[in-house]
């Protein structure tokens, strides 16, 4: 009973604390606006953050990673030609049964040295089976389809992608041999001639200045490892659909000399870089409750002093200090709802917009690659970012109003009627 | 039946290190449905022995019992109470909260009180509407005269029916007609709602409507009269005890 009639009462103190808010209207301005822009900058350099971490992502999966990869166990630690393995049937049939898996592709990778007439550079030669490899990674949409630059015909051909980058750097053009060194299965040292059937570039400099792309069955010949595979790359419907899917496969492909690893087993460093983003998050959140605590302390503390007699006068009717506590606290919530309100109107749509449209980063292209994130940054937003931004809205606000509530509720009736 | 009885009062202020005695040894008893005011002039004390029978002050010593309770044993939760059910409160300045219109500040107290919504607003409405101020309700308090903001307090008092309403100089930010429209306002409440009022004024047209004159100087009450109100068909009270020592 007692517990309706407080919160029966809660209501007019709510109504009494927003319309406080707009009693001076133009020093209640500034601090939303202040809070306005607070929450603009903290979302907007999340969403850039999460845009960055997420291409950054997409774009490791998208040229050589893969969502998961099967590969013979030791592989990842030494890729060596002793390593690779012969890719049995039932893998397949495995792989094609799953709803998960959107694709899946096998491939070989050799390390061994390209040569032009010029110059000489280490790379990784990556045999890839063209129609296979669409499902799997970008290189196709990677892959320059003008002047005379062309994806690969087939898996048997003796063409190779090189990287626009890597062409420039050896001389190189469409149509011109190049020449490559590596060790075959027998560990002799053995060399052949490819043609360049085309270009690529990919948002990933360290993929475009260290790997050839070749057909899967020509090196499989020419390295002497007959129809044995460096990896088994596999594309999931979704990232999401990834943890669940490696621990089908694991199920499915019981062979202790086999093992399945997803891209989070395979980029440790791309964890740790998320995990040091969420980190920053918190600090960039820190740095926000500071600011917004004295703010709207400040401008409490301000408010009371100027509505002392009044609430003098609230407790000499009957108004309990409780009321009085809440009122105040009701009223900083206000603030910073409100703030937090008009930051997210102008921050959630525009970075809408720019996740869409893209952020040109390319007077920054060099730095960009590096990071492997290309030119166009897309900022992105998650719900769980908003939800974080207001509950930090809402405890700061609440923890800048303790002392002025405190205060307030304990302002002595009579004091307050001779204070004018 | 005695709705305040004081024994011994006294306070002493202490202002710059220097002890004042602003109320010695006052002994009063106020009957239910008194229609009583305490004059004086400044500094005589009035103000502090209202705000004693309010809860809002304490004694230095002796005792205060107002509605059957000793305001000595009650907690600062306790008196607020006790303010908020038995006593209604206009003050010189008006004191309305200034962002609730004339309906939601009668309100409040019964919303505090917790009465439901439809009780309270109807109760709130017609109070007003007593007060001549049907027209007026959703009117905030810049929004309202001087006379208009002190019936809307007067509204807020006794829109609750308390026991007790304590009205400290009501009249004097008024002019002389709008100050007797609320006097007559309030005696005519005083006798159908048999609401005890208690005014400290220094007015005299207040000491002429009021049907018993207490008169305080320096802290000590010097005179104690039952009287006849200047208002026509006012019924006087007759009190029991009456006295003062110091």
């Amino acid at each position: 009973m007692k517990i309706a009639r407080y919160g029966k009462n809660m209501t007019i103190f709510m109504m009494i604390s927003w319309r406080n808010m707009w009693r001076q209207k133009r020093r209640s301005l500034v601090v939303i606006s202040s809070m306005a822009v607070g929450i603009f900058a903290m979302i907007f350099s999340i969403g850039f953050m999460n845009g960055m971490t997420v291409q950054m992502v997409e774009n490791t999966i998208n040229t050589t990673l893969g969502h998961i990869a099967i590969h013979e166990r030791g592989y990842q630690k030494n890729m060596k030609l002793k390593y690779n393995f012969f890719p049995e049937e039932r893998y397949y049939r495995a792989l094609e049964r799953s709803n998960l898996i959107k694709g899946f592709t096998p491939r070989v990778k050799i390390k061994g040295m390209i040569s032009s007439s010029e110059t000489s550079r280490g790379i990784m030669l990556m045999g890839i089976d063209p129609e296979r490899e669409k499902t799997v990674s970008s290189i196709y949409h990677y892959t320059i389809k003008e002047r005379g630059s062309r994806y690969l015909s087939d898996a048997s051909s003796d063409e190779i992608l090189i990287s626009k980058y890597l062409a420039e750097k050896l001389e190189l053009e469409v149509g011109d041999r190049a020449v490559f060194r590596i060790v075959d299965e027998n560990k002799e040292m053995t060399g052949f001639a490819m043609r360049i059937a085309g270009l690529f570039e990919s948002p990933v400099e360290a993929f475009d200045s260290s790997v050839v792309i070749a057909g899967i069955k020509r090196l499989q010949k020419l390295s002497g490892l007959g129809d044995n595979v460096s990896e088994i790359s596999v594309r999931t419907k979704n990232k999401n659909a990834v943890d669940a899917a490696k621990e089908y496969l694991i199920r499915a492909i019981p062979d202790s000399h086999r093992e399945i690893l997803s891209w989070k087993d395979m980029e440790p460093s791309l964890i740790g870089y998320i995990e040091l983003q969420d980190k920053m998050i918190y600090i960039f959140f820190m740095i926000m409750f500071i600011t917004v605590v004295f703010s709207i302390a400040n401008t409490l503390i301000m408010s009371i002093m100027e509505r002392f007699h009044e609430l003098g006068v609230m407790k000499c009717i009957g108004t309990r200090p409780s009321h009085i506590f809440f009122m105040v606290v009701f009223e900083a919530v206000n603030l910073g709802m409100v703030g937090l309100v008009a930051g997210l109107v102008i921050t959630v749509p525009l970075v809408l917009v720019l996740g869409v449209t893209g952020i040109d980063f390319s007077f920054a292209i060099d730095a960009m690659r590096k990071w492997r994130i290309g030119t166009m940054v897309y900022p992105l937003i998650f719900m769980k970012d908003i939800i974080a931004a207001t509950v930090t809205v809402l405890i700061t606000t609440v923890v800048a109003s303790l002392y002025p509530a405190g205060k307030a509720s304990r302002i002595k009736p009579l004091e307050a009627l001779h204070f004018i | 039946m005695a709705i305040i009885n004081i024994q011994d009062l006294v306070k002493d202020y202490d202002t710059n290190g220097i002890a004042v005695r602003a109320l010695r040894n006052v002994v009063l008893t106020v009957e239910k449905g008194e229609f009583t005011a305490i004059a004086g002039p400044s500094g005589s004390g009035k103000t502090t022995l209202l705000n004693i029978i309010g809860g809002l002050d304490s004694p230095t010593s002796g005792t205060v019992h107002v509605v059957g309770k000793d305001l000595a044993v009650l907690s600062p939760k306790g008196l607020s109470d006790m303010r908020l059910e038995k006593i209604g409160f206009i003050f010189q300045a008006y004191n309305l909260i200034p962002v609730l219109t004339a309906l939601e500040n009668v309100e409040y107290i019964l919303l505090l009180q917790g009465t439901g919504k439809e009780e309270r607003r109807g109760r709130a409405m017609r109070i007003l509407e007593e007060v001549g101020l049907g027209k007026e309700i959703n009117r905030r308090p810049k929004e309202l005269s001087g006379g208009q903001q002190q019936r809307v307090a007067v509204a807020r008092a006794i829109v609750s029916e308390p026991e007790l309403v304590l009205a400290d100089e009501p009249t004097a930010n008024l002019d002389q007609k709008t100050g007797a429209g609320l006097l007559d306002l309030m005696h005519e409440l005083n006798h159908r709602k048999n609401i005890t009022f208690i005014f400290s004024t220094h007015d005299r047209m207040v000491m002429d409507y009021a049907e018993r004159l207490i008169s305080l100087t320096d802290g000590i009450i010097v005179s104690d009269e039952k009287k006849k109100s200047r208002r026509e068909g006012a019924v006087i009270t007759k009190p029991k005890k009456m006295k003062s020592k110091r």
